[in-house]
């Protein structure tokens, strides 16, 4: 052990980084364990209760949300990202040529059989 | 000297087949409309086969690197990319007469199957670390929906869930390892960051990105104290899947880990033939404790399950401490060691994994009672299991014998003696629970005595991996040589 702590060079930048992550991780863990160990526990209702700035709950604090949401979000992303590189690639055209044409041809056909796939599987219809 | 990525296109073609599989797939499950289809299954082993000839015939590349240095075009990457396509070749005959995968989509998870097998291809050759983050992810998101695939299987469900969560923390944990590296260097190259780390002195950010980088990679080998989502996962997902990951991603974790430790913490030295250290990072004596650790804990645990998926699952974790002893070597030898047994390994742990998929086909469990007569009630199945379960144990005249030897070997000549101690007293008790599945099926008798029918396309698979498995132990030369040239081709 003595003779790793020779080889570390205390004065490198990165030793700073090290420093920070054993703090981070120190302080992270030592709360959770003294708020475990210090903590007075006493359960009653009102403790299990849902904290709405200390006024009694009106209503369940659970909102259910469609799980379609999910599925609109996840299509909107691809999409969406497909747009973000179509960009670029149409200010670029001219010079990219028939290689970049073809290139941004199977791309799209690609996702072009993610979207037959979402289409038939029913993933466009709000049911 | 990085190829362009037009010139680099006519070195990726296993990857294109795999990827026009993946998509005629999907077109294939919107198209046909019964729930299990034949057709898909066969499109897939049609697929991964062309995938495997065109690993094989194209041509080896006059630079390392191709698509700007982002994989490796050499003869490591095309071993990984043939062992990992055979497995998943097994698997998928495995799959197609699984009773798990009764009334569900096939094409779905065909999907999967050959998309973590496109992110093995990747992972086996990534030479930049965004490229390796990238492929690492691929086999691994994949692989989630494969460990839940049994919808509303509790079990199936808890699997993914242990798996994605597991998986998160380990790929979270290394990426911030890769950035420390980046930020040491100010490249993604690994060959460049090695270079980099070679001139510097920056000892100590260099242990925290290579602790951080091991756990991504142990992760992805099962290797303790990284290993707690495998068992779970294994129990749960459909056997054909837990087959493939115990072998698969297994096999391409120990390439990127090979090919990355390799690069950046050591140098090839010609005048010896052997890598030297780069730095006073002692990463070999890291890895060789974790080696050990992963077999005891492995090997022990396995002697309390009851479970033969579990039993299997500890297992290859043991088997993944025993393939790590030729990782910490730095040898060339070594490395060959680890290839050769992942090849052996592949066929005795598929092997052991088929006779589990007939077994529960017809006794829907696999604990090891129901393993007891299987002597009487499928002699066939049984000998063939018997042949898997001496040699995972190391035992002559199988091939696991032969490739523990090339371990061995290389830790002793290397003078690593407390390893070898361990892993020799590792396979004494691993000796006990292969054992103790042999004793139920040939000694006990069986709950229920009608015979066990094994049908005609299990049976010609398990003669396929049985002859492999004894032919290697007798005559091992050409995978061994095939082992070596690969090791060569990385780096001297």
């Amino acid at each position: 052990m003595a003779g790793f702590l020779a080889t570390v060079d205390f004065s490198n930048p990165y030793f700073a980084v090290l420093v920070l992550l054993v703090i981070a991780l120190a302080m992270s863990v030592g709360f959770v364990l003294l708020s475990q160990a210090l903590g007075p526990k006493r359960y009653d209702r009102i403790k299990y209760g849902v904290y709405e700035c200390g006024v009694d709950p009106v209503t369940p604090a659970s909102v259910r949300v469609s799980v379609k949401f999910y599925l609109l979000a996840i299509l909107f992303i691809l999409f969406d990202l497909e747009t973000a590189f179509l960009y670029p690639w149409a200010v670029l055209f001219r010079s990219l040529g028939l290689f970049g044409f073809i290139e941004m041809a199977i791309f799209v056909g690609i996702l072009l059989v993610g979207l037959v796939y979402a289409w038939k599987k029913g993933a466009l219809e709000w049911q | 000297m990085f190829l362009g990525n037009l010139a680099s296109l006519r070195f990726f073609l296993p990857e294109f087949a795999v990827t026009a599989t993946i998509l005629l797939l999907v077109l294939l499950h919107v198209v046909t409309k019964s729930p299990r289809s034949a057709a898909s299954g066969f499109l897939s082993l049609l697929g991964v086969g062309a995938a495997i000839l065109l690993a094989g015939i194209t041509p080896p590349g006059d630079g390392r690197s191709i698509f700007e240095g982002m994989v490796a075009h050499d003869g490591f990457a095309v071993f990984f990319k043939v062992l990992t396509a055979l497995a998943t070749l097994v698997v998928i005959f495995m799959s197609m007469d699984s009773k798990d995968m009764e009334g569900r989509s096939q094409a779905e998870y065909y999907i999967f199957l050959l998309s973590t097998l496109l992110g093995m291809f990747l992972l086996s050759s990534a030479t930049d670390i965004v490229m390796l983050y990238l492929a690492l992810e691929l086999v691994s998101i994949p692989s989630y929906l494969l460990a839940g695939y049994l919808k509303g299987q509790e079990r199936s469900t808890e699997a993914a869930m242990k798996y994605v969560v597991y998986g998160a923390t380990a790929s979270g944990v290394m990426i911030y390892g890769f950035s420390l590296l980046f930020g040491l260097t100010g490249s993604t190259q690994i060959a460049e960051i090695g270079r980099s780390l070679a001139a510097g002195k920056a000892t100590l950010p260099m242990l925290l990105a290579a602790v951080m980088v091991a756990v991504g990679f142990g992760y992805k080998i099962a290797a303790v104290p990284f290993h707690m989502w495998s068992p779970d996962v294994y129990e749960g997902a459909p056997t054909p899947a837990t087959a493939f990951f115990s072998v698969g991603p297994k096999a391409a974790g120990f390439a990127v880990l090979v090919r990355f430790y390799y690069t950046v913490f050591a140098a090839a030295d010609p005048g010896t033939g052997l890598w030297r250290l780069t730095s006073a990072v002692d990463w070999p004596f890291l890895f060789a404790a974790l080696s050990a650790l992963t077999m005891t804990v492995g090997n022990l645990v396995a002697v309390q399950q009851n479970n033969v998926k579990r039993l299997l699952a500890y297992s290859s974790i043991a088997h993944a401490g025993y393939m790590l002893m030729g990782f910490v070597l730095l040898s060339p030898a070594g490395i060959q060691a680890i290839l050769f047994y992942l090849v052996v390994y592949l066929f005795m742990n598929l092997g052991a994994f088929y006779v589990v998929v007939v077994v529960s086909n017809s006794a829907r469990g696999e604990d090891i009672s129901d393993f007891s007569g299987l002597g009487t009630r499928a002699p066939f199945a049984a000998v063939a299991l018997a042949i898997f379960l001496f040699s995972l144990t190391g035992i002559p005249p199988f091939s696991g014998f032969i490739g523990k030897v090339y371990l061995f070997a290389e830790v002793i000549r290397r003078e690593v003696y407390w390893l070898a101690v361990v892993a020799a007293l590792n396979s004494v008790v691993s000796l006990y629970y292969y054992a103790r599945i042999v004793r139920a099926m040939f000694l006990e008798e069986p709950k229920d005595a009608s015979a066990l029918l094994v049908p005609a396309v299990p049976r010609a698979m398990l003669v396929l991996l049985a002859a492999p498995t004894l032919i290697l132990g007798v005559y091992w030369e050409p995978v061994a040589r095939i082992a070596n040239d690969s090791v060569r081709m990385l780096a001297f």
